[in-house]
């Protein structure tokens, strides 16, 4: 398959955000528990260190290889800004659907694991995580499928 | 029937001595996938990189662009 530098630039982003957010979220939601202690905050620094890490490490080779010496042209922009507004409603919907539970879990008076700090915490990392895998997607989609 | 900005990129490329998508690109300041889409008529330049292309086959921006009935596949 004959792949553009941004096409692999975007796989190597959505394999660093599945792969390492992933199965932060996957140890993080297993051991979810109502107990109203904060996420240790060494964990989430180490998390984005490890991130940092891996995306620059991957662009940059990815970036010495790129022939052309272009990073991006008009039509890229206007894929990533078409990308962004997908991810924007998804982020909203999930942010609306926080917010319900909230208020239910108020006035109905029952406990929700989402409302705890640690829990809260995660569940808006994984919103943002989702949001941006989305904006991943669409982008690639657009670049195979053309714009 | 709608109509479709098409464009003469490929034979232009044709006429200048088989000049190839990525040197075309390179030109221009685009990426090759850029000119492939917009010789497939399915990204419309702006205009300043439809005017690039013009000037990079030496031509006006009217033998490259035209505003067309879209064809009926």
């Amino acid at each position: 398959m004959d792949l553009s530098y941004k096409e692999k630039a975007l796989i190597a982003s959505l394999g660093v955000t599945v792969l390492i957010f992933g199965w932060y979220l996957y140890g993080a939601f297993s051991t979810l528990s109502l107990d109203p202690t904060a996420p240790g905050l060494v964990e989430i620094i180490v998390l984005i260190v490890w991130v940092v890490a891996f995306e620059a490490s991957i662009q940059g080779v990815l970036a010495f290889r790129n022939r052309s010496g272009l990073e991006e042209d008009e039509r890229e922009k206007l894929i990533e800004k078409t990308s962004y507004r997908y991810s924007y409603w998804f982020l909203c919907g999930c942010l609306c659907f926080l917010m319900g539970n909230i208020l239910l879990a108020d006035w109905l008076d029952y406990a929700s694991v989402l409302i705890t700090p640690n829990g809260m915490f995660h569940v808006l990392l994984l919103f943002f995580v989702l949001a941006e895998v989305i904006n991943l997607i669409v982008q690639l989609y657009y670049h195979r499928r053309g714009f | 029937m709608p109509k479709q900005i098409r464009n003469n990129i490929r034979r232009l490329r044709f006429d200048a001595g088989e000049m190839s998508q990525q040197a075309l690109a390179e030109a221009v300041g685009v990426t090759r996938q850029t000119i492939i889409a917009i010789e497939k008529s399915r990204y419309s330049p702006s205009l300043e990189v439809a005017f690039r292309i013009a000037d990079t086959f030496g031509v006006t921006l009217e033998t490259v662009f035209h505003y067309d009935e879209e064809e009926t596949k």
